[in-house]
């Protein structure tokens, strides 16, 4: 997700000890914490499956686009400048199928970007 | 307690308000919501002469970095045109440029005070029985907008004006930007999605139109009865395509899950609702682009978001809800508009 889980887990625990002071107006404390508490949520959802659905989606790329996936550091930060890059090079690699009516490799990009969309998809999402 | 903005805004007021002594503002708290403005909510009281008066009234305050940078005079004219009209909104009071007497421009308006705005308590079930009445209010209304003389309204003056066959190509350029300055990382269904809109512009809009930007449920206040007291968040307000406005609201985001137009009705209904409102027609393959278009759009405001987040303008968690809930599902709603999911 983005912004990445650690800056926003990171600026929550600031917002949580600002909350946890005296002073706070009561509306703006239960407004704070209520949205703390739907990206705390968010965050526990994701957990577990991020680094494997990054790993998956690397490798589907890198079949795509003929590339070879950089799997030597399996942090999330590491997993997702990967995955920008390979979408970046996925991006030139559709501009170039529609320029050449390439049909099935345009169709193959579109299965992709499809999958990854069922990937990244929450529990709550509106589509 | 007292809310540290409440002294300095009685002293702004106490210089908008010669003729007022005690001039006093109390239980001032913070609206939620509204990541593109501050909102706050507060009573003023006052004495003149001998008569004591009080008023409900709000204040919308820019925030450090926002979700959608606009122009607050922009959205202050928008309402104070359509004030008193068909189109009921709050009325503008005071609109403040300048930083010094709350660090950031804000404006006051009136508040409407009991109404809802929340969607997910238009669609808790009680509301069931009035959502018929409210998609024709809510529609009729935009119909109204849509209806609208820029120029008779005076918003020619505030809201740069553009050619009938150029309405599309300047709202593509503008929020194809917000993609080039803000993301965080590529994003290849918008990109293609934007590469689709450029080989197949729509055409010519019928009218030049006041466009609200972000008509949608949720951004009007309803009562039990199914009306309409006021539409809200006009940050986004230009002139335009009028089918632009409809489209908004076609976003499959703004289903909430429901698989209606809005929440609220079958998608062919809204646009018949609209189309006896506005006098206009909404040719299906223009609203198709329009639509598609929109889903960009709210990816660019969800981009937006995160980056407002990520470059430490606004650290709030207002700011990373809607990158982490909506970027996903925008993509999903782009790709069920192209006929791809």
């Amino acid at each position: 997700m983005t912004p990445d889980v650690p800056s926003v887990l990171y600026e929550l625990a600031q917002l949580l000890l600002r909350n946890a002071q005296p002073g706070v107006p009561d509306a703006e404390r239960a407004n704070a914490l209520t949205l703390s508490a739907m990206l705390l949520s968010l965050a526990a959802e994701v957990w577990d499956g991020a680094a494997e659905n990054l790993v998956q989606e690397n490798r589907a790329l890198a079949v795509l686009l003929d590339d070879a996936a950089a799997e030597g550091d399996l942090r999330l930060t590491a997993l997702r400048a990967e995955n920008a890059r390979l979408r970046g090079r996925l991006i030139e690699a559709h501009v170039a199928a529609e320029a050449a009516g390439d049909a099935a490799r345009d169709a193959a990009i579109w299965a992709e970007l499809v999958a990854s969309t069922e990937r990244r998809k929450l529990s709550i999402s509106l589509v | 307690m007292t809310h540290p903005l409440e002294p300095r805004l009685a002293a702004y007021l106490s210089g908008r308000l010669p003729q007022a002594s005690d001039v006093e503002v109390s239980a001032l708290e913070r609206i939620s919501g509204g990541a593109s403005r501050e909102t706050y909510r507060f009573r003023l009281a006052w004495r003149e002469g001998q008569a004591a008066h009080a008023r409900q009234l709000i204040l919308r305050r820019d925030p450090p970095a926002s979700l959608i940078d606009t122009e607050r005079r922009v959205e202050f004219e928008a309402y104070r045109a359509f004030h008193g009209s068909a189109v009921p909104v709050p009325r503008m009071l005071w609109l403040e440029e300048a930083d010094d007497a709350l660090d950031h421009p804000f404006f006051i308006a009136e508040e409407l005070v009991g109404f809802q705005a929340s969607p997910q308590v238009l669609f808790a079930g009680p509301y069931d029985a009035v959502l018929p009445r409210l998609a024709e209010r809510k529609w009729t209304i935009l119909g109204e907008i849509a209806r609208a003389d820029p120029a008779a309204l005076g918003l020619d003056k505030v809201m740069p004006p553009v050619a009938l066959d150029a309405c599309w190509i300047r709202e593509l350029d503008h929020w194809e930007a917000i993609f080039d300055s803000d993301e965080a990382e590529p994003q290849p269904i918008a990109r293609a999605a934007i590469r689709w809109l450029r080989a197949h512009p729509p055409p010519p809009a019928q009218k030049l139109s006041v466009v609200h930007g972000d008509y949608r449920t949720g951004n009007f206040l309803y009562d039990e009865s199914g009306e309409i007291h006021g539409v809200l968040d006009w940050e986004m307000a230009h002139l335009g395509d009028p089918l632009e406005d409809l489209a908004w609201g076609f976003n499959p985001i703004w289903r909430f899950g429901r698989g209606l137009a809005g929440g609220l009705i079958a998608h062919d209904e809204a646009v018949a609702i609209w189309e006896r409102a506005s006098g206009l027609t909404a040719d299906p393959a223009a609203l198709h682009w329009w639509t598609l278009f929109n889903c960009v759009k709210g990816q660019g405001i969800w981009v937006g978001s995160a980056r407002a987040f990520i470059d430490g303008g606004n650290k709030e968690p207002i700011m990373v809800y809607p990158a982490w809930w909506l970027l996903n599902a925008q993509d999903r709603a782009i790709l069920q508009v192209m006929g791809r999911l």
